[in-house]
């Protein structure tokens, strides 16, 4: 496969993602069953259903809802919460929710990146595989109850203000950066593509010319490893979803849960728009990492014979 | 019997003794649970046995069947489904389809891009409540895990030399039954295959767990189940209580972990048999 095809597909991706992402959902809300009018406004507990279609951009199908919403949101206007606070701006629940998952991820990535760290400078040995492997296969939801209810029991059920709240993010990024095999993927991950980048040939040149392997390696090494950190990000934000209800973080996790439960296209919407956002950019980070890594390599001056 | 084969056939009995019980018991889960005894509220093990009852005297047995009903087809169906895309992909690329890299990687960057549960949870809001299931749930995860399968067994059957392995065993005049379906993937590809799909078993029950706690924690209607059926996720919820409350449901937290890690207990053993030689 030509070098620059990964990047060119990732770019494209990302181009694509923030637009597919909300057309997805406007098709599901079209393809289900009723008019979606009746969705924000039932019939059987609501009048105004035509006042409310006319808001909402619902009385002229799913095109012109779509290019819309989409118009609209590049804009940062997510127009009104259906359900989770009705008639609330979405725009100020996601301004509210995505400092918390920001810095639950972040810190998530704390033990993730040191893992690799520790990985990447041969410092794992590999007989703790089996203690991490059997650490991750414990499931999020798990260790966030024993920590949500530690928590409630220390500070009470709605502490979720000042040194509490920041207790429950802390545990939560561990409980993120832990479980579901993400510190144990981290490190087996990045041993695993420097022990096979180790036993290329260059390695063993670079050691006779009394050269360290990680400088050697690193650059090859240095787009895979990207693509590993940009996986867990992923893997990260996903788990943020249970750990963020669980342990009663007000995130965009808990946001899109909530709006999923209720049926809050608005607030699913927009919530769904802004995971696609950051996947966008983190595939664009990783196009950009290929691309550079490649240019250095083929900018290289050849070795004199 | 080749070195390591004992305990290859021991950890099989293993993952085929808990997967059979699993399906047994979605079988033997009752349609609704019993009436309240409040007589026998919180009992342990050993007053009301095998599992001891819940805070309405609620034999926790039927949740746990009722949370095997839950899991026990979409769950196999979805490692199904994961096993199946990867032996394509093993495949694909001992026939020598170059093309099939291309369209892997824009699958993978596609359908890999976005956080696994947000796709969950768009799939779930399209589900209309009175036919909530984990099915579709649990394949929608499947299709986002098979990439990362169908890559791992796209490189296994890369490193067996791809089209140059099937011309050699051609060569030796074997038939393309025998060469696809027993030297490639029964050989070469069931350590990856049977790996991947026991992973997504588990990550779907794991799923079920979470999706139903989190609906549970807020008092809604899951999404992955109707309301007349309890998963394993209750049990939990019920632990929860024991943990916060002081309420006398250790038991249900002991049986809930319990079976959270039999379940990986299960995937692990899966992927132990059918380990490289």
């Amino acid at each position: 496969m030509r070098w620059w095809i990964r990047p060119f597909v990732r770019t494209i991706a990302a181009l694509l993602l923030p637009l597919i992402v909300p057309f997805v959902i406007t098709m599901i809300l079209w393809a289900l069953p009723g008019d979606p009018v009746e969705i924000v406004c039932p019939p059987q507990i609501c009048t105004g259903g035509a006042h409310l279609a006319k808001l909402r951009r619902l009385d002229h199908g799913p095109w012109f809802f779509y290019h819309h919403w989409v118009w609209d949101a590049f804009h940062l206007n997510f127009g009104t919460s259906w359900r989770v606070v009705q008639g609330f701006p979405v725009s100020g629940l996601m301004a509210e929710a995505i400092p918390a998952t920001t810095i639950l991820v972040l810190f998530a990535m704390v033990p993730v990146l040191l893992g690799s760290a520790v990985a990447a400078v041969g410092w794992a040995p590999k007989r703790t595989d089996p203690i991490l492997q059997t650490l991750g296969l414990i499931p999020a939801v798990i260790l966030a109850l024993i920590f949500a209810a530690w928590v409630t029991i220390t500070y009470g059920a709605l502490s979720n203000e000042g040194w509490p709240g920041t207790l429950r993010l802390i545990l939560g990024a561990l409980t993120l950066g832990v479980t579901d095999s993400a510190l144990s993927g981290a490190v087996i991950g990045t041993r695993s593509v420097f022990d096979a980048e180790i036993k290329q040939r260059y390695i063993g040149i670079a050691i006779l010319r009394g050269e360290t392997v990680l400088a050697n390696a690193l650059p090859n090494v240095l787009p895979a490893l990207v693509g590993q950190v940009r996986g867990r990000l992923l893997h990260l934000m996903s788990g943020a979803v249970v750990v963020e209800v669980v342990l009663g973080i007000s995130g965009l996790g808990s946001l899109l849960w909530e709006g999923t439960l209720k049926q809050d296209f608005g607030v699913v919407l927009a919530a769904a728009w802004a995971f696609a956002m950051l996947s966008s950019v983190l595939l664009l980070i990783q196009a950009a990492v290929e691309v550079g890594t490649a240019m250095y390599i083929r900018r290289s001056p050849a070795v004199p014979a | 019997m080749r070195k390591g084969g004992t305990a290859r056939m021991v950890w099989l009995v293993i993952a085929l003794v808990m997967l059979g019980g699993l399906i047994v018991a979605s079988y033997l889960a009752p349609e609704f649970l019993t009436r309240p005894d409040l007589a026998h509220r919180n009992a342990g093990p050993l007053v009301v046995p095998p599992f001891g009852t819940d805070s309405m005297g609620i034999p926790l047995m039927e949740y746990a069947l009722q949370g095997a009903k839950v899991v026990a087809i979409p769950s196999v169906l979805s490692g199904l489904l994961v096993s199946f895309l990867a032996i394509l992909a093993g495949l694909a690329r001992c026939m020598g389809f170059r093309w099939i890299d291309n369209a892997l990687a824009m699958f993978q960057e596609l359908v890999g891009a976005l956080p696994r549960l947000v796709v969950i949870l768009v799939v779930a809001v399209a589900m209309p409540r009175d036919y909530r299931s984990l099915l579709p749930i649990g394949l929608t995860w499947a299709f986002l895990a098979a990439p990362a399968a169908m890559d791992e067994a796209a490189a296994t059957a890369g490193r067996l030399g791809g089209a140059a392995f099937v011309e050699a065993l051609r060569a030796h005049g074997f038939n393309a039954f025998r060469i696809y379906l027993y030297h490639i993937t029964w050989l070469n590809l069931r350590s990856v295959i049977v790996r991947q799909g026991a992973e997504v078993i588990m990550q779907v029950v794991f799923l079920e767990i979470s999706l139903s706690y989190l609906a549970l924690a807020q008092q809604l209607p899951a999404l992955t189940h109707s309301d007349s059926v309890n998963s394993w996720a209750s049990l939990l919820y019920d632990g929860y209580t024991w943990l916060v409350a002081g309420e006398r449901m250790r038991h249900a937290m002991l049986l809930g972990i319990l079976l959270v890690a039999m379940t990986a207990l299960m995937a692990q053993a899966f992927r132990m048999a059918a380990r490289e030689r």
